[in-house]
């Protein structure tokens, strides 16, 4: 259980920092005796299901170890929500319970101020039966769901922790998302630090990187296609990077090849996961797409895959029990979205059932062509959308973030004739220049770009 | 804002170039399907870019024009 990883860190290692931030720590033995407090706290006030407005990531993961050890169902809302959108997220998911270090005023809700939670003496309660959560989703494809999860099947999906002493792990994620969660339990899973940098702009990232001496870091590969923009092969060799793994998006393979010349000396890892299924597998031989064994997985297997109709299907025991407002657990094969063709050996992403551009009744995929333009010189981020036509229902265009240096012009010219090698319907008729692309979570949120514009 | 004579002609010559014909004879009257042979893609695109550069395009509008001249005509507002 998280409590559980947290006491066998403390009683192994209790000096050692579980969160760093430039300038500031939490270590192992202070954060247990937070998560404990608060945990009285909660079965004090009788506390079940609460949600956590907390940003200080110190006191959140105490918070997450404590409701672990009671039993209490908390779900992380995004940081930095404003409070008309936390009263709209509390109705949508009956939270009754607001634990928060804000001043908050909110009407359906009741606020309990973390400091006042926390309760120095006591016994601490038995352990729970149950040790249930709430994750959203990212909404980054459609409206924001809660997940209903169990924290004793996210830790058991944790079975082979990198265990290299001393590794400091990233933080590119909130702790709101399954991938934010994901990076927690590793980290306790493995006795490590987690390091916090104070925002996720890459260049800040970046920066947090070099001076705390982060070993592995986890993130999107929007985030990582901006940091390689940032950096050549002489600055790169100032970071400690031993481990890259990439998840929550498709990847594009001339993404791996630039991370793989930035940093020789990382594992490159691609993770298949998701907030419904959990992690899936990892890849670890720098090829794009998931091996074909993945479909011959036995009936013991944590996480089993099918391809029905172009479509990856997951049949998963380690992932939530159901959507918030479904009663009932589900057990059953689940259609993940993902579009998929099998080349070779390789099983390829090629899009999002939902998103899939229907040109005059050619069906294309927008990750294709995304992968084609993001290997064009002078493309930081590219984003291929359907955008309705009178002709053909749809168009293919696309949204290009330039690198900086270069020419629009040259760059155009370029996505234009290797566009050509697609087929007809998936050109993109209009490439728009956009300053950036807008992302939730370091993930890109799919459709028109309005951000920076 | 451009002229729409000038950005259309200019559009359908580029689609033709695209596909290596010469556009010499690019006469007003000239029937975009059976002179000119413009594929529904074609059509589409045309119909991107006059939506781009002037806010509307007839093909949005819910017409079907036959001639070059009627997709001038369109911005022109005649008949």
């Amino acid at each position: 259980m998280l409590i559980e990883l947290l006491r066998t860190g403390a009683a192994e290692s209790p000096d050692q920092p579980v969160v760093q931030w430039p300038g500031r720590s939490v270590s192992y033995s202070e954060c247990l005796t937070r998560a404990e407090e608060l945990a009285r706290g909660l079965h004090n006030r009788s506390i079940r299901r609460f949600a956590s407005v907390v940003e200080d990531v110190g006191d959140l993961l105490a918070l997450l170890c404590a409701s672990s050890a009671t039993g209490s169902e908390a779900c992380v809302y995004p940081e930095r929500l404003d409070e008309q959108r936390i009263e709209e997220l509390t109705m949508t998911f009956q939270h009754p319970t607001v634990i928060t270090n804000r001043q908050l005023n909110l009407t359906a809700s009741h606020v309990v101020k973390l400091d006042v939670l926390r309760v120095a003496e006591g016994a601490l309660p038995t352990g729970p039966l149950e040790f249930p959560a709430l994750v959203l989703t990212t909404g980054t494809t459609g409206e924001q769901k809660g997940t209903r999860q169990d924290w004793a099947r996210l830790v058991s999906s944790v079975r082979h922790p990198d265990e290299r002493p001393g590794a400091r792990w990233l933080l590119a994620y909130n702790i709101s998302q399954f991938a934010g969660v994901q990076v927690l339990l590793h980290v306790l899973a493995s006795r490590a630090t987690l390091v916090v940098p104070p925002s996720l702009r890459p260049r800040e990232v970046l920066g947090v990187m070099r001076e705390l001496g982060v070993t592995h870091a986890s993130a999107t590969p929007t985030f990582w296609r901006m940091v390689a923009g940032l950096l050549d092969e002489e600055t790169a060799k100032e970071f400690a990077l031993q481990q890259i793994t990439l998840g929550g998006e498709a990847v594009p393979s001339p993404l791996l090849a630039d991370l793989a010349r930035l940093f020789p000396g990382a594992r490159i890892s691609q993770v298949y996961a998701a907030t419904e299924f959990g992690s899936g597998i990892a890849v670890h031989d720098g090829r794009n797409g998931l091996p074909l064994s993945v479909l011959s997985r036995g009936e013991d297997a944590d996480i089993r895959m099918r391809i029905v109709d172009g479509e990856l299907q997951v049949l998963s025991r380690v992932g939530m029990l159901g959507y918030h407002g479904e009663e009932r657990d589900e057990h059953g094969w689940r259609p993940t979205g993902d579009l998929v063709e099998v080349r070779g050996d390789r099983i390829h992403f090629v899009g999002r059932s939902s998103e899939r551009i229907n040109v005059g009744g050619v069906k294309v995929d927008p990750l294709v062509v995304e992968e084609l333009v993001t290997g064009v010189e002078g493309v930081a981020l590219a984003r291929a959308y359907g955008r309705a036509n009178a002709v053909t229902g749809q168009v293919v265009v696309i949204d290009v973030v330039a690198r900086p240096g270069a020419d629009p012009v040259r760059v155009q010219e370029r996505i234009k004739a290797e566009c050509g090698s697609l087929p007809p319907a998936a050109r993109p008729m209009r490439v728009r220049f956009v300053p950036e692309l807008e992302l939730r979570g370091n993930k890109v949120v799919r459709g028109p770009s309005t951000a920076g514009l | 804002m451009s002229d729409p004579e000038t950005v259309i002609l200019d559009t359908i010559r580029m689609l033709l170039e695209r596909r290596g014909e010469e556009p010499t004879a690019l006469r007003p009257d000239a029937d975009l399907y059976q002179d000119l042979e413009l594929d529904s893609l074609e059509i589409a695109e045309l119909s991107v870019v006059l939506e781009d550069e002037f806010g509307t395009d007839p093909y949005t509008s819910g017409l079907v024009p036959r001639t070059v001249i009627e997709v001038v005509e369109f911005y022109n507002g005649s008949p």
